[in-house]
């Protein structure tokens, strides 16, 4: 399979992504979407670094970072939408605006 | 093109599955749904990267990242009583930006009309993350460390 397909698979998830980040104001479907965005973009980097073989092995060792620092991220935004439920009962990032302060 | 060829096949049942997935995270009225078919975005996702040439990073994805950070979502959002929220009127927004998106990424990536040429080779990836990004490792590795913490502190609602 060449390349190409799978950049434009990449690309259309990427759109969903964004559709779904700039659509929904629940934080948990917002860190959803931004998910897909993160998968997309680990698709399209694999796939350019499948091209030469110097950027075989460096394109590798910065996707094990990248999942690993991903992982981590879902941590925190699951723990900060945990607290945010617990004190206002609401997943709406509109009222984050409040936590000012 | 042979439509029966391996390649292709698993090429095109993962693509869609990607896609069904995606579309089923934003749409999908529960987010206990949304959550799991993240998981099935990332096995996906996995089988491509396994197709590309990178085996050990598709395995690396399916333990850290559907194992991990996906199943700690979907337990995480089942404690969680679903509230409705009041979506905006930016849908129409987000359509076009969206669409415009995927338009000018395919303009940009139909030059890259080229099979994958190479193949991870383990050697040089270990070498790399143990001479070059030694930090970065220790630095991810700590972060995992992190996330363990926050997981145990949620669960005991000591915050």
């Amino acid at each position: 399979m060449e390349i190409f397909y799978y950049l434009v698979v990449s690309a259309v998830l990427f759109a969903l992504g964004v559709y779904g980040l700039l659509a929904r104001r629940n934080i948990i479907r917002m860190l959803l979407s931004a998910e897909i965005i993160f998968n997309s973009a680990l698709l399209a980097f694999l796939s350019l670094a499948s091209l030469d073989a110097t950027y075989v092995a460096e394109g590798g060792s910065v996707v094990i970072l990248a999942i690993s620092l991903s992982a981590a991220e879902v941590g925190v935004i699951v723990s900060i939408a945990l607290m945010m439920f617990r004190m206002k009962r609401t997943l709406d990032v509109y009222e984050l605006k409040k936590f000012k302060g | 093109m042979n439509l029966f060829d391996p390649a292709f096949l698993s090429f095109s049942l993962s693509s869609l599955l990607m896609l069904i997935s995606a579309i089923l995270i934003v749409w999908h009225r529960s987010i206990v749904y949304s959550a799991f078919f993240l998981s099935m975005l990332g096995v996906g996702n996995a089988v491509l990267f396994a197709m590309l040439g990178f085996p050990i990073i598709a395995l690396f994805h399916l333990a850290v990242y559907v194992g991990a950070a996906v199943t700690f979502i979907l337990f995480s959002v089942v404690m969680l009583r679903e509230a409705p929220t009041v979506e905006v009127p930016t849908k129409l927004l987000a359509i076009l930006s969206s669409v415009l998106l995927a338009v000018i990424m395919i303009n940009i990536f139909s030059v890259f009309n080229v099979q994958p040429a190479y193949t991870l080779n383990y050697r040089d990836l270990t070498s790399l993350l143990v001479d070059k990004y030694w930090f970065a490792l220790i630095v991810a590795a700590l972060a995992l460390v992190t996330t363990l913490i926050e997981a145990i502190t949620l669960a005991r609602k000591e915050v």
